[in-house]
């Protein structure tokens, strides 16, 4: 299995080199053309035209855009995505200080959108030929047309403002003071042993989580539901019944195993939107993730954390795509056997 | 950048809508219950770096001024007052200013403050080549000569008649030479020193700041003795917070909520009026080479209504570019709204209402409050008289592109925002012919502004723009509109000093 898996892993980086290419040459040309111009927006406004133009020369953005390009390249080569216009800092380090919190809270909003997902996918198949399915399958696609950001909104007002039960700026309270070893405030918390602080922070990432989780979680229930739905009409499952094997143990012990495979590849999809997701809930809950670094970005015109953090998203997703991969192989012996 | 724009306005609109639906019913606003020495501030940005001389950004003012010192400061009207030096002298020639340090202020550090600093913030770094917008401010320093601990004489390079302006403006805080030096920039940023009334003891990007009141400050110690901004960027989020009781302060809510707030027994709403200018830039060429269209767009826009229906009657309607208050407001000239008046006026060039002229009109929308909303109210206004503008939305990013291109429409929305108040930085920045935001290229108004950029004498100078202000708006080389306001949504219990340029201290506030 190992070995099949690090075939697999090593196939998905030669691949990831050609594709970081494309995404990067795309990133890069389609932000050059943009009608902005990143050296006015990087100087004070007592700057001069004559000053402006002088920075255009000095940023290169004189050049052709392929030269532009290559020269931006060399330098992302070697571990430099530029410095950021807006907060004069490299734009590298500013995604490292920023990706550990969006990694946190996707990880959370995923294990949230799966049990959601899991739990109402097996719920809906159950009620299958109920008179309740048909209000289980429109509140499913109620779920499904929400967007994250609308989740975001509506249990913001209602836990944080109407039910005052959960915070929802920030990512701990004022009263503790954040600490910084590996960037990853939960895993912090647990390593200077404060489990006070821990659910303090918990606390801070459960409604945003919630609302990434409920957004993603109905395309995960209606995927379960139909690879069950396909299971069912597998062989063993008729089997099972005739050796008076219990529907609930023929749904969790038999059917469920097989239809997980094609939901944990969903799941892995799923995984790279809502990455992308946290874009907005992050701006809505004040979360200091990638996300927000990212909406700032946009707004200042501040093209070299744009591209840096374009560039993570696409690394992110391949490195996911990969890991599902690799569990799909992992969980499923056929496909180990080709 | 679009998408975000419309889902912004999509989820403000059903936030608001669900926040008032539930007000009344539901609002559980603790305003006695913060700490007497503790305030929690929602605030709408964090700041670009913790290098005060590097970004000019104007919200970040407020957060640097609690951690730093500004040479000079600005009472709550906005007349300059000795802060860092004691007195200051500008030669008649404006080629030299001498200044007078104080002699008692310790950097958090413990580091005495003394003239060295104020050579290396003003001169050494700036000519050491490191990225800092207060080089273009400050690049007509030829030298800074020491004197002594205290005393130094400021040598430029041409007259800088705003130099004791700009000691107290965007970027000039004093930062600390030697623990500079000694720890480099990176780390420097990373634990910031100032001489300010705070230091700062826990910062969080994009998250938050916590500051603690520095007990050796030298000045007026501040009543409150830890402050945390909590970077709030969704004014529907900020809206929440204040009303959650999250946080005992906050501004920029949307202007429909304070009237909501207002009624609310434990919180105080404001609509503050500011040092910043709503206004039209507007161009020379295309259909507005014709003056008569310009001064007939001007005419046609009822700026009263426009307060009314967006800043609840607050914005003060403006004739010129500068606001109520500062030296170069003309508080007797009026550019009156007056529609038959617009139509005589295209009626000269043969337009009206049934044969319009054809402008076009950029906004920004979500850039300042209600700007589309104000752009839309306009467009229908000049159709009455005969104006057809066709709107569209820009970026604030993309004005300086447009307009270094020639790209820009007739007339583009603008805001403009000046904490001195000082009319170079009105006028001067708005029209002046080399600079980036300027839309206007004729030389008519540009040639008189120059002069005005190097008129050492402040009473010449100020009588010139007085002068240039009514020009500007007699030629309809701009169109100002209203005086903008700040919102600002407090626990009633938490006092604070209302500044007229919009600053809100940290280091003022106390609860009562």
């Amino acid at each position: 299995v190992l070995v099949t898996v690090l075939k697999l892993i090593g196939g998905r980086l030669l691949a990831a080199v050609p594709i970081l290419l494309v995404v990067s040459a795309l990133l890069f040309g389609v932000l050059r053309v943009l009608p902005v111009d990143p050296a006015a927006m990087s100087l004070p406004p007592t700057a001069t035209l004559a000053d402006i133009e002088a920075k255009r020369r000095e940023m290169g953005l004189d050049a052709p855009i392929y030269v532009q390009y290559l020269i931006w390249l060399k330098q992302a080569v070697q571990g430099e995505l530029g410095r950021s216009i807006h907060y004069r800092r490299d734009a590298a380090a500013l995604v490292r200080e920023t990706l550990p919190a969006t990694i946190e809270l996707a990880v959370m909003a995923m294990a949230i959108a799966t049990i959601l997902g899991l739990c109402g996918g097996l719920l809906l198949f159950r009620l299958r030929g109920t008179p309740f399915e048909a209000v289980a399958d429109l509140w499913s696609m109620l779920l499904l047309s929400i967007p994250e950001f609308l989740w975001g909104l509506i249990l913001l007002f209602l836990f944080g403002v109407v039910l005052q039960l959960l915070p929802f700026t920030g990512r701990l309270s004022p009263g503790f003071a954040r600490p910084n070893i590996t960037g990853f405030l939960l895993l912090d918390t647990l390593l200077i042993r404060r489990p006070d602080m821990l659910y303090d922070a918990v606390k801070h990432m459960a409604l945003p989580a919630l609302a990434l989780g409920l957004a993603f979680s109905p395309t995960i229930m209606r995927v379960l539901r139909s690879s069950l739905f396909d299971v069912y009409h597998e062989d063993y499952i008729e089997q099972a019944r005739l050796r008076g094997i219990s529907e609930s143990r023929i749904l969790l012990g038999h059917a469920l195993k097989n239809a997980a495979l094609p939901t944990l590849t969903l799941a892995g999809v799923q995984f790279g939107f809502l990455f992308g997701g946290t874009l907005l809930v992050e701006i809505i809950y004040s979360y200091p993730g990638l996300g927000n670094l990212m909406v700032d970005a946009v707004r200042n015109a501040d093209l070299p954390i744009i591209q840096a953090v374009g560039l993570t998203y696409c690394v992110v997703v391949l490195l996911i795509n990969t890991m599902v991969d690799s569990l799909y192989l992992v969980l499923n012996p056929k496909l180990r056997a080709r | 950048m679009k998408h975000v724009l419309a889902f912004e306005l999509k989820r403000r609109a059903l936030l608001q809508m669900l926040a008032a639906s539930a007000a009344g019913a539901f609002a559980r606003i603790e305003g006695a219950c913060a700490a007497d020495d503790a305030v929690t501030i929602g605030w709408p940005n964090d700041v670009p770096s913790w290098d005060p001389n590097q970004r000019f950004t104007p919200d970040a003012q407020p957060i640097f001024k609690a951690v730093f010192d500004q040479p000079l400061d600005q009472d709550a009207e906005l007349k300059l007052v000795p802060h860092l030096i004691k007195r200051w002298d500008l030669a008649q020639d404006g080629l030299s200013m001498t200044v007078e340090l104080r002699d008692d202020v310790l950097f958090h550090n413990g580091d005495k403050m003394t003239t060295e600093d104020f050579r290396y913030t003003f001169f050494e770094r700036i000519k050491a080549g490191v990225k800092l917008d207060t080089a273009n401010s400050w690049k007509k320093v030829q030298d800074i000569i020491v004197e002594s601990p205290t005393r130094a004489i400021m040598k430029f390079t041409s007259p800088a008649p705003t130099a004791p302006q700009w000691m107290a403006f965007l970027g000039s805080y004093i930062v600390p030479k030697k623990y500079l030096e000694a720890v480099g920039l990176d780390a420097f940023q990373g634990k910031p020193v100032g001489t300010g009334p705070y230091r700062l003891a826990e910062y969080e990007l994009n998250s938050r700041i916590i500051l603690e009141r520095n007990e050796r400050y030298w000045g007026a110690k501040p009543k409150i003795a830890r402050v945390t901004f909590q970077i709030i960027k969704d004014p529907s989020a900020r809206v929440a917070a204040i009303q959650s009781g999250a946080v005992d302060c906050t501004i920029n809510v949307p202007v429909r909520e304070v009237a909501r707030f207002e009624k609310e027994p434990a919180l105080a709403a404001e609509l503050n009026p500011i040092t910043r200018v709503i206004l039209l830039q507007v161009r020379n060429d295309l259909a507005f080479a014709d003056q008569n269209v310009r001064l007939a767009a001007h005419h046609a826009i009822d700026k009263e209504a426009l307060s009314k229906a967006f800043y609840g009657g607050a914005a003060a309607p403006l004739s010129v570019v500068a606001t109520p208050g500062t030296p170069a407001y003309l508080a007797d000239f009026q550019f009156k709204y007056d529609p038959e008046l617009a139509k005589q006026y295209l009626a000269k060039s043969n337009f009206g209402p049934d044969n319009p002229v054809r402008i076009g009109f950029a906004a920004t929308n979500g850039q300042f409050p209600s700007d589309y909303d104000i752009a839309r109210a306009m467009v229908a206004m000049w159709k009455r008289v005969g104006i057809e503008a066709d709107l569209e939305v820009i970026e604030y990013a993309k004005y300086f592109e447009l307009n270094r291109g020639g790209k820009l429409p007739e007339a583009t929305l603008y805001s403009w925002d000046n904490s001195t108040g000082d009319p170079e930085i009105f006028a001067g920045y708005l029209l002046n012919p080399k600079m980036p935001f300027s839309a206007w290229k004729g030389m008519d108004v540009g040639e008189k502004l120059l002069k005005l950029f190097d008129e050492a004498n402040y009473e010449k100078r100020i009588a010139g723009y007085r002068e240039l202000n009514r020009f500007a708006v007699e030629v309809g080389a701009t169109i100002p509109l209203l005086q903008s306001v700040l919102t600002l949504v407090r626990k009633k219990n938490l006092a604070y000093t209302k500044y007229a340029n919009g600053w809100i201290l940290a280091q003022s506030m106390h609860w009562s």
